[in-house]
C-alpha cells in the first residue's frame, strides 16, 4: 500500500528538497545558455585568436594580431562610433515613449485591452519582417511616408520640404540615421514598456493611496514616488534593449546595408560582412568581440545600480 | 611533345570521367547528390533545372534534390555547411568563392576535361574558378551574365544619341541633357550593394584604373583611378539624383520599369521584367555594351554560375556530382534558352545558337535583334579582380563595398578623389597583407 505522506517515495522526497527542485527549474534555462550562448561566445573568442577563415575553421593561434587589425582599420572606428550612437539614441527615445507608455497602459479606460494588444505588435513581429516592412515605407520612389507628406504640402514643388516629391529616406545621410533610429525605437519600445507597466504594477497600493491622501499631485507622484520605485526594473530594461540593438544587424542590413557610405553600418553587419560575406572569418569574429568588454562593464555597472536602487 | 602529353591526360581523365558515368550502374545503389542553388531572377530556368537534375537522376540511378535559396543566403549556407563537415554536394554560387578555397575539393579534372571537349571558355569564367598563387580550380563556373547598359530609346534619340550612349563621354552629355529637359536621371547606383559595386568598377577600368595589377598588387590609388572617380562625381552631380547613394539590388529593375531612368547597367532582367509587364515600353529600350573610357570599354560581368563541391563530400557522392556538373555543361544550350538568354555559356561551344538567338530573340523581343550588342560581350565582360583573378583578397574588397564608398564620398563632397583613393588604397592594402599572408594572394613585390 502506497504511503499517504509520500515519505517513503524516494522521488517524492526529492521533489521535495528546494534545492533539488531549483536546480530543475533552472536546468533548462543554463542548458540553453551553455549551448546557444555560452558555446557560440567562447568560439567567437577563440575564432578571434586564430587564422580561420570560411573555408578553413582549422584553428592556429595568431595572439592579438586580428584584434590589432580591426583597431587599425579606419572603417572600424567609424562603425564603432556609429553603433554607440544608434544604441544610445534609441534608448533615450525608447525610455521617454516606455514611461509613458507604461503609465497610460496601467490606467483603467475603454479598450485598454486591444490598444495593448495593437501596442505589443511591433515586438512581436519578426525583425526581419518588420524591416521589410519599413524598407518600402522608406522606399525612395513609392514611400507612403513621402505621399502623405505631398500630399499635406510638405513635399512637391511649392512644399516646405519641396520641389522634390521624395525624401529619399534611405540615399541620404542624415535621413538615413533617422530612419535606422526610428525603426529601432518603434520596435524596441514595446518590451520595455512592457517591463515597466510591471514595475508599475507592483507598487503596493498603499503607498500610493497614502500619497493620494496626503495630496499628492500626479506628476509629483510620478517623480517622487513611482520612477524612483521602479528605477531597478527601468534599469533592466534599458540593460535589455541597450545589449540587444548592440547585437543587432537585421534592421540595418535589410533597410540600408550601412549605406549611404558607412553612415549606418554598425558593428554586427560590418562584422557580417568582413567574417562571412568577405571570408576572413577570424577578423569578423574579433571585430564582433570588440563590444564585448564595453557591453560587459555596462552591464556590471547598470546592475551595481538597479542593485543599490532596490536595497533604498 | 608536352602538349600531346597534356592533351594525352586530359583525354584520359575525359574518358575516365565519362565511362564513370555510363550507365546507373556506375555509382553504388542509394548514391545521393544534393544541390543548393539561388531562385534564378527567371523562374523558367528553375522549373527547367529542377526537371532536368531529376530526369539526370533517374538516367544514372543516383537521388538528386535540388533546394532553391535566396543568393544572399549561398555564402552563409556554404560556409556553415563546410564548418559543420556536412551538407549540400553541390553549391551554386554568383560570385567567386575564392574565400572558401581551403574547403573545397580541387576541380582541376572537370575543368580540363571540360576544356578539352568544349575548347576554351571565357576568361571572365577561368578568373573566377581559377588561383594561380595555388595552382587551383577551387570551383567549376558554367556560366555568367552579361552586364550591358540598357537605354531609354525615345530619350537618348531626342538627345541626338539614337543608339544610346557609346563613350563616357556620351553618357556625361546626354544623361544630363535628359535631365535637364525632362528631369529623369541615370541610374548608376553609389551604394554598398552589387550594381553599384560593378557599375563604378566598370568606369575604373575604362578610365585604365583597377584595384589591382595582374600579378596581384594592389594599384588603386592611381592618376586614371582618380579620374574615374572624378567623371563619376561630376556624373552624378550633373546626371542623377541623391537616389544612386540609397540604391539597391532591386532599384534597376524599378527604375527601368517605371520610366524613370535614361540608363542603367544591368542584366537583362530588367529588360524581361518590363517585356512581361508592358511589351511597347519593352521596345523603347535599347542595349549597349560597355561604354568606352580612355583606356578601353570593360564592364563586370553581373553574376556568374559557380558550383563548387564541399570537401567533406567524397565516393561515389563526389563522382556522381562532377559527371551532373559536366553533363550540365552539355546542356547548356537548354540552360541558356530557358534562362531566356540570362545565362551566358562559359564555354561558348555549347550553345551553337546562341548568335541566332541574339539576332533573333526567341523570347519575342521587338525588334528581334536587341541583343544582338551581346555578341561582342566576351570583348568587354570582365571579372571582379580584372585585370589579375578574383582572389580572397579581391572577395573581400567587394563585400566591404569599398569602391562605391569611395566613389559616394566624393560625389556627395566630403572628401577630394584623392583623399578618397588613397584612403580607399590603404584599407585595399590591408586587406590584401592579410590573406597574402595566409597564401591566398600572389603579388607583394612592389
Amino acid at each position: 500500500m502506497a504511503s499517504v505522506t509520500g515519505l517513503s517515495n524516494p522521488r517524492a522526497y526529492l521533489l521535495d528538497n528546494r534545492r533539488f527542485v531549483g536546480i530543475m527549474f533552472l536546468l533548462p534555462a543554463l542548458v540553453y545558455i551553455l549551448l546557444l550562448v555560452g558555446f557560440p561566445f567562447l568560439l567567437a573568442i577563440a575564432f578571434g585568436f586564430s587564422d580561420v577563415t570560411v573555408g578553413n575553421t582549422d584553428l592556429s593561434f595568431v595572439g592579438f594580431r586580428n584584434y590589432e587589425a580591426v583597431w587599425e582599420n579606419n572603417i572600424f572606428r567609424q562603425v564603432f562610433g556609429n553603433t554607440v550612437m544608434f544604441t544610445l539614441v534609441s534608448q533615450f527615445f525608447i525610455l521617454i515613449f516606455a514611461n509613458i507608455l507604461a503609465i497610460i497602459f496601467t490606467q483603467e479606460f475603454t479598450g485598454k485591452w486591444f490598444a495593448r494588444f495593437i501596442f505589443i505588435l511591433p515586438w512581436a513581429t519578426p525583425v526581419s519582417l518588420a524591416a521589410i516592412g519599413w524598407l518600402y515605407m522608406f522606399d525612395t520612389k513609392l514611400s507612403p511616408v513621402d505621399y502623405l507628406l505631398l500630399q499635406t504640402g510638405f513635399l512637391g514643388p511649392d512644399g516646405v520640404w519641396g520641389p522634390g516629391r521624395n525624401l529619399l529616406w534611405l540615399a541620404r545621410p542624415a535621413l538615413s540615421q533617422v530612419s535606422v533610429i526610428f525603426v529601432q525605437v518603434w520596435r524596441m519600445t514595446p518590451l520595455a514598456t512592457v517591463i515597466l507597466m510591471a514595475g508599475l504594477s507592483s507598487i503596493p497600493t498603499d503607498i500610493l493611496d497614502q500619497a493620494e491622501v496626503d495630496g499628492s499631485r500626479f506628476m509629483r507622484t510620478l517623480l517622487q514616488i513611482k520612477l524612483p520605485l521602479i528605477l531597478p526594473i527601468m534599469v533592466i530594461a534599458l540593460l535589455f534593449s541597450m545589449i540587444t540593438m548592440f547585437g543587432d544587424m537585421t534592421v540595418v542590413y535589410l533597410l540600408t546595408r550601412g549605406g549611404p557610405i558607412d553612415y549606418t553600418r554598425i558593428l554586427g553587419l560590418y562584422s557580417f560582412q568582413i567574417g562571412i560575406e568577405g571570408g576572413n572569418l577570424a577578423q569578423g569574429a574579433a571585430m564582433a568581440l570588440f563590444a564585448f568588454p564595453l557591453l560587459l562593464a555596462l552591464a556590471i555597472v547598470m546592475l551595481r545600480v538597479a542593485s543599490r536602487a532596490e536595497v533604498r | 611533345m608536352k602538349r600531346a602529353i597534356r592533351f594525352l591526360l586530359v583525354l584520359s581523365v575525359l574518358l575516365a570521367l565519362v565511362m564513370g558515368a555510363a550507365g546507373q550502374d556506375s555509382y553504388a545503389e542509394g548514391t545521393e547528390i544534393s544541390l543548393l542553388q539561388w531562385s534564378h531572377f527567371v523562374p523558367r530556368y528553375d522549373e527547367w533545372f529542377d526537371a532536368y537534375a531529376a530526369d539526370w537522376g533517374e538516367a544514372n540511378g543516383v537521388g538528386v534534390t535540388v533546394d532553391h535559396v535566396n543568393f544572399t543566403e549561398l555564402f552563409s549556407t556554404l560556409a556553415a555547411e563546410i564548418d559543420a563537415g556536412e551538407g549540400h554536394t553541390i553549391v551554386e554560387v554568383l560570385f567567386s568563392p575564392a574565400s572558401f578555397i581551403e574547403g573545397l575539393h580541387d576541380l582541376r579534372d572537370i575543368n580540363e576535361a571540360a576544356a578539352a571537349a568544349h575548347g576554351e571558355r571565357a576568361a571572365t569564367c577561368q578568373a573566377a574558378s581559377y588561383l594561380p598563387v595555388s595552382d587551383t580550380y577551387y570551383a567549376y563556373a558554367h556560366g555568367y551574365v552579361p552586364d550591358p547598359g540598357d537605354y531609354d530609346i525615345q530619350l537618348w534619340t531626342d538627345a541626338g544619341y539614337p543608339n544610346g550612349p557609346a563613350t563616357y563621354d556620351d553618357l556625361l552629355a546626354g544623361g544630363r541633357a535628359i535631365f535637364e529637359a525632362t528631369g529623369i536621371p541615370v541610374g548608376i547606383g553609389m551604394s554598398p550593394e552589387l550594381d553599384s559595386r560593378m557599375a563604378n568598377r566598370a568606369a575604373i577600368w575604362s578610365y585604365g584604373g583597377s584595384v589591382q595589377d595582374e600579378d596581384e598588387n594592389v594599384v588603386l590609388n592611381s592618376a586614371e583611378t582618380i579620374a574615374a572617380v572624378k567623371y563619376l562625381a561630376q556624373l552624378q552631380n550633373e546626371a542623377m539624383t541623391d537616389e544612386v547613394f540609397g540604391w539597391t539590388a532591386a532599384s534597376n529593375n524599378q527604375a527601368l520599369i517605371a520610366g524613370e531612368v535614361s540608363y542603367i547597367l544591368n542584366s537583362n532582367s530588367a529588360y524581361r521584367s518590363l517585356q512581361k509587364i508592358d511589351e511597347a515600353a519593352a521596345a523603347n529600350i535599347g542595349f549597349t555594351p560597355a561604354l568606352a573610357g580612355p583606356a578601353g570599354a570593360y564592364a563586370s560581368s553581373h553574376v556568374w554560375q559557380i558550383y563548387v563541391i564541399p570537401n567533406y563530400v567524397d565516393g561515389d557522392e563526389l563522382a556522381a556530382a562532377k559527371q551532373f556538373i559536366l553533363d550540365h555543361t552539355e546542356n547548356y544550350s537548354e540552360a541558356t534558352y530557358y534562362s531566356e538568354l540570362y545565362n551566358f555559356p562559359c564555354h561558348p561551344s555549347t550553345v551553337a545558337e546562341l548568335d541566332g538567338w541574339l539576332e533573333e530573340d526567341p523570347w519575342g523581343s521587338q525588334p528581334p535583334n536587341k541583343f544582338e550588342v551581346l555578341k561582342t560581350v566576351n570583348d568587354w565582360s570582365v571579372h571582379l579582380g580584372f585585370p589579375g583573378v578574383t582572389n580572397p583578397a579581391v572577395s573581400q574588397v567587394f563585400a566591404e563595398s569599398i569602391i562605391p564608398n569611395m566613389v559616394a564620398k566624393v560625389a556627395l563632397g566630403e572628401q577630394s578623389a584623392e583623399d578618397a583613393v588613397a584612403e580607399a588604397h590603404e584599407r585595399v592594402e590591408e586587406i590584401f597583407n592579410e590573406w597574402r599572408a595566409k597564401g591566398l594572394v600572389g603579388g607583394g613585390d612592389m
